[in-house]
């Protein structure tokens, strides 16, 4: 199937889409629809000559015929899927399967603050919908703009005013053998009002062998005070590809770390776009990428400092062996009068594979004067000093190479708050370098 | 030389000067002590010309002239020497550099021509020796990379070239170590005539062990509550600064 | 801000024309107009078929618009592509060079008695397109060096223009290179022959007069096998109200062995304070690397209205080096973007980036680079580093840094930083009695330093004036 068949398909999957709405269609919610599959079918899937897929190619992802629409739920055991959860402390569930919601294995809440379906917002919150809806995210990407227009279903947190999450949320979406090729588009709508907290984690899992294509799109809004901790594991199978859209606005002395690790996949995408809105807001950007043969992951960070004495803190480690590829491209805009910003930004590459690649394009654009802001950017490999002086006192090359590259990862898994997740985390990556360090940091 | 009259000084709405008085005549070393946050960098900033600081009321008179309506740079070529509690850093400048153009531009403001390289040279040599600084500082970066007493050290150094006839030392003396402390007090010792004064001010006696005042300023909460002799600091250093705290309390 | 105010409307200093008679080709473009180039310079077949191949390249091109400059786009048809100097005559001495000229060079700043004395600089002058004068020639030529103008040698050298040209800028690589290559008037042209270390510094210095003229110069440097050169360009304009279009391209050839130092002071006409008038700067700058061979960019740019300029490296043999050290200015209503590609084919080839950006006014600089590491340079170093400079909130720094790895053993290391000139800095300054301005004066140089320290030294007092002259007022 050609790039420009699936467009055909999604221009008519969206006809079909729209007569099963019934009512809703006059909604002002199904308007912004309508113009974003417009928008789409006028821009088309992005290809290398846009600058912002210079180094990410989707044709090998989008040649399949992908279903466009999901089927009831899924039968899964528990057992089958618990290891893909932090099993070992209690957690709020959104979890769906084939991109259908599993009652069966989710645990909402809405005692205090709604954990819920996005679909369920739209027919309970509607007033929260229609404020927040379609308001941060960059619908000038063609990607954004698809998503938008199939936005039906995804997971819905909001905290309400002063309201602290007893435990953290946890959003999965699996795809199962039986549904076959499918191309999966969830929305996410996240709100904390002033002063709430919560932290999230989110994956998706394949556990077929069929091309799954995931179109993900967050709407994050983070008021006054509020505090967040956003985690994704990326750490699916080698069919699976995925494109991730996170667009956070932060408000007065509110507080985000994002952290997403991108370990497995066909290809990992994540855009995500930050905006200091109120003063004295900070956000710490973490990455991990640990790529072996036939993966691609491309981290395209966007930080933009509106308003002055905001901070932010970016980390970006990629790890490449075999004929992995991977692409940075971090931005950070200070707008005129942003003054007193504090701007600081990393990215390490270790290349390891004989046919691995880095593009990497650290970017600073500044109209202020009064500001700190610093970008550093390095590509390379091991330090043979420090290998020759491990293997000098008796460690073999294999494990040498792993302590070495674990501790790289460490500096990035070091900074997740959630011991839970850092463990697995920690076994994560040493099962990925194929060592066993028997001991949990 | 320095008459300070009822000077008030405030930051962004901030009193943080209310109301000091001090005479500094020639040849005379004043220490002013106080505890943190009493307004002592203050008053050297304020003295010095640093801009973010309004003087709400008062005067300073510097050898007969209102120093208040002079800009930092014109401050300086009367004579008035800042040594920074902080020096700071900049990167690219070498420190002959740096001094040349200090000198230089002193000597225009003054109508005189530029000091003759050679000359410069001897006195910045002889200077270095006198403050046991190795002759490659003069080659580094302006503080880039100098440790905290090497800073000092090349404060003192300035302090030595420049030859002020009022010389303020703001807190040289913290974060020295003994060794260095000894340098620099050697170094002022040196420089002490009785054509010159000096301003020191510090959180800590241990200085006026090395450089031994006439008078002993205790700073607090903007004005100047004691002042006396070297005994003073020893009293102060015995008995801490809660001392005067309840004193005034009491009154 | 009242210095500001002041000095930023200090003079451009070097903003007056000469009156020289000049000759003058007719507005336009055409294929016409580029025979009339041709003929005008009694040019041989071959040139006249290569421009014209140019030509018919150009027209098929699209003018770019990736770059981060917004500007009115010249109209081709509005410029005369040929303005020479009336004095026809070839001088062999300073004495038969036309007194007015000789004070515009005494204008420049560039006394050129006083530079053979003092520097022994061998200096070729081009005056709106054409080159005039050639100091040194017969000494060089004893040496077997040749340095002339470009003119002179398609007609004495025409087997090394043959070979070499357009063959590191070819006539397709971008719309302003394709332009110069139908309608370059003149230029430098420098070869060094085997194993000789070019005894002085070889100079160019350019300089737009004619009004309406657009100029198209092209400098072709050939250094062989274990050679030596080090070659400087200065570029003036006078002020004009229109925008004067300058594309240049630039050629250079490090042998096995060679190595090229090439240095630019560039101060084109800025436009005033209002933005009005001011050079348009579209310049194609490319050397290419053979064994240990090694090129060293070194630019100093204080001027044009807009720039857009990448000189560049292709480190195509073993251990060659690359190196781009480079401070760009702008202020009042000036946009720079520039910066360097750093192309490594070969194994152990090593570059070096130093880039320092000062923005001032209302302007914009953007840094742009590539550093590409092909998959068989083993071993391939480079480090990078761009730093900016803002004075005032009104300008715009960017840096966009593209870095393309497919080498494992690579090393690359790429920083940044952005900062402004401290108050604490200035204050420390004041307090020692150095005022605002010259304090402003000390601490830019000392953040130039690292590019400064590679030009020549008569260059390098000169451009630390430029960078005085070019910031005056900035820090209020």
């Amino acid at each position: 199937m050609s790039v420009e068949l699936l467009a055909d398909k999604l221009s008519s999957s969206f006809i079909v889409f729209e007569n099963e709405l019934n009512g809703e269609t006059k909604t002002d919610l199904h308007r912004i629809r309508r113009e974003s599959m417009e928008l789409f079918e006028k821009k088309g899937f992005p290809s290398i000559r846009h600058e912002d897929w210079k180094y990410t190619s989707l044709k090998p992802v989008l040649k399949h015929d992908y279903k466009v629409f999901h089927k009831g739920d899924q039968a899964l055991d528990f057992s089958d899927i618990k290891k893909f959860f932090i099993h070992d402390i209690d957690t709020h569930k959104i979890v769906f399967v084939n991109g259908v919601y599993s009652s069966w294995l989710s645990e909402t809440t809405h005692q205090g603050y709604d954990v819920c379906t996005f679909s369920a917002a739209l027919r309970r919150h509607r007033d929260v919908t229609d404020r927040y809806f379609s308001k941060a995210a960059d619908n000038s990407s063609a990607m954004v703009a698809l998503n938008t227009a199939f936005a039906q279903e995804g997971a819905y947190i909001r905290m309400t005013k002063g309201a602290s999450a007893i435990k953290p949320v946890e959003i999965i979406h699996f795809t199962t053998e039986e549904a076959g090729s499918l191309l999966n588009q969830p929305r996410n709508l996240i709100v904390l009002e002033e002063g709430s907290d919560v932290q999230i984690i989110e994956r998706h899992q394949s556990l077929g062998s069929k091309p799954v294509f995931t179109n993900s799109v967050s709407e994050i809004f983070v008021h006054a005070n509020a505090s967040l901790e956003l985690y994704r594991v990326q750490n699916d199978a080698n069919t699976a590809s995925i494109v991730d859209h996170t667009s956070i606005q932060q408000h007065r002395d509110s507080r985000v770390r994002t952290a997403v690790f991108s370990l497995g996949g066909k290809l990992m995408r994540n855009d995500l776009n930050i905006a200091f809105l109120g003063e004295n807001a900070e956000a710490h950007l973490d990455g991990l990428t640990l790529l072996d043969d036939g993966q691609h992951a491309d981290h395209h960070t966007r930080v933009d400092h509106r308003v002055p004495h905001c901070n932010s803190f970016e980390m970006y480690k990629g790890i490449y062996d075999g004929n992995s590829k991977g692409v940075f491209n971090g931005q950070i805009m200070v707008r005129p009068h942003a003054q007193k910003t504090n701007a600081f930004q990393q990215n390490n590459n270790i290349i390891l594979g004989e046919k691995a690649s880095v593009d990497t394009k650290p970017q600073l654009e500044i109209f202020a004067d009064d500001v700190k802001c610093s970008h550093g950017c390095t590509v390379g490999q091991l330090d043979d000093e420090a290998l020759f002086y491990l293997r000098s006192r008796g460690i073999p090359e294999h494990e040498a190479k792993a302590l070495l590259l674990y501790a790289i990862g460490d500096e990035v898994i070091g900074k997740v708050r959630l011991k839970e997740l850092r463990n697995r985390l920690h076994k994560l990556m040493a099962k990925k370098l194929n060592v066993d360090f028997q001991m949990e940091i | 030389m320095l008459h300070i009259k009822n000077l008030h000084a405030s930051i962004e709405d901030n009193k943080i000067l209310k109301g000091i008085n001090l005479e500094v005549r020639p040849g005379e070393v004043h220490a002013i002590m106080g505890p943190n946050g009493s307004g002592k960098s203050t008053l050297s900033s304020v003295i010095a010309g640093r801009e973010e600081y309004e003087v709400t009321e008062g005067s300073i008179e510097f050898l007969n002239e209102d120093l208040l309506s002079l800009s930092p740079e014109e401050r300086a070529h009367a004579g008035i020497f800042l040594s920074f509690q902080y020096p700071v850093e900049i990167p690219g400048v070498s420190l002959t550099n740096f001094i040349k153009t200090s000198m230089n531009e002193t000597r225009k403001a003054k109508g005189l021509e530029p000091y003759p390289a050679k000359d410069l040279l001897k006195k910045m040599r002889d200077c270095l020796e006198l403050l046991e600084m190795d002759k490659g500082f003069l080659s580094r970066s302006l503080n880039e990379g100098f440790s905290g007493g090497e800073k000092k050290r090349n404060e003192i150094f300035q302090m030595a070239l420049l030859e002020p006839k009022l010389a303020i030392l703001d807190e040289t003396d913290s974060g020295l170590d003994i060794d260095a402390l000894r340098i620099v007090a050697s170094g002022v010792n040196k420089l002490r005539s009785p054509k010159k004064s000096f301003v020191l001010i510090t959180h800590y006696q241990r200085l006026l062990n090395y450089i031994e005042p006439d008078y002993v300023h205790v700073l607090f909460n903007g004005k100047i509550v004691r002042s006396g002799g070297k005994e003073l600091a020893h009293e102060l250093e015995s008995k801490g600064y809660d001392w005067i705290k309840q004193e005034l309390a009491e009154v | 801000m009242e210095i500001l105010d002041k000095i930023t409307k200090s003079d451009y200093k070097y903003g007056f024309t000469t009156d020289i008679e000049s000759d003058k080709a007719p507005n336009g473009i055409n294929e016409d107009i580029i025979r009339l180039i041709s003929s005008k310079k009694n040019e041989p077949e071959w040139m006249l078929q290569w421009r014209l191949e140019a030509f018919a390249i150009w027209q098929e091109m699209k003018e770019p618009e990736w770059a981060n400059v917004t500007y009115k786009k010249p109209d081709f048809n509005a410029i005369s592509y040929y303005s020479a100097p009336k004095s026809k005559k070839v001088l062999d001495s300073l004495d038969e060079v036309d007194p007015e000229l000789l004070k515009t060079f005494a204008k420049l700043g560039i006394s050129l008695d006083e530079q053979k004395r003092l520097s022994g600089v061998a200096i070729d002058i081009v005056v709106d397109s054409v080159s005039v004068k050639t100091t040194f020639k017969a000494k060089l030529a004893e040496l077997g060096i040749i340095f002339c103008s470009m003119t002179e040698a398609i007609h004495e050298h025409p087997e090394l223009v043959q070979k070499y040209l357009g063959r590191v800028v070819p006539r397709t690589d971008n719309f302003y290179a394709a332009l110069n290559s139908a309608v370059f008037t003149d230029g430098s042209f420098c070869f060094i022959p085997k194993g000789v270390r070019c005894p002085m510094e070889l100079s160019t210095y350019f300089r737009i007069n004619e009004s309406g003229t657009g100029q198209f110069e092209r400098t072709l440097v050939i250094a062989d096998e274990d050679s030596y050169v080090s070659y400087l360009e200065g570029c003036t304009a006078p002020m004009r109200d229109e925008n004067q279009l300058h594309a240049a391209v630039v050629e250079l050839f490090a042998m096995d062995g060679a190595e090229i130092k090439y240095s630019t002071v560039q101060n084109w006409y800025p436009g005033d304070v209002n933005g009005l008038g001011g050079v348009f700067n579209f310049v194609t700058k490319r050397g290419i690397c053979e064994r240990n061979a090694k090129i060293s960019w070194t630019q100093v740019e204080t001027g044009s209205a807009v720039t857009w300029k990448y000189p560049s490296c292709i480190l195509k043999g073993e251990n060659s080096v690359g190196e781009f050290y480079s401070v760009a200015v702008t202020n009042n209503y000036q946009q720079a973007d520039t910066g360097t590609k750093m192309i490594h084919l070969g194994k152990n080839t090593k570059s070096t980036i130093i880039s320092k950006g000062i923005c001032a006014g209302k302007s914009n600089g953007s840094y742009r680079g590539l550093v590409k590491i092909g998959p068989r340079a083993d071993n391939a170093r480079n480090f990078s580093q761009c730093d900016s400079l803002l004075m005032g909130d009104g300008c715009g720094s960017h840096t966009f840094p593209y870095i393309e790895i497919a080498n494992k053993s690579a090393q690359v290391e790429h920083e940044a930083a952005t900062s402004k000139i401290g108050e604490d800095q200035l204050f420390y300054c004041n307090q020692r009695g150095i005022p605002t301005e010259e304090a402003i004066a000390l601490i830019v140089n000392g953040y130039c330093k690292d590019v400064l320290s590679q030009l020549p030294m008569e260059f390098a007092v000169e451009a630390q004036k430029l960078l005085a002259v070019s910031l005056e007022g900035s820090v209020g």
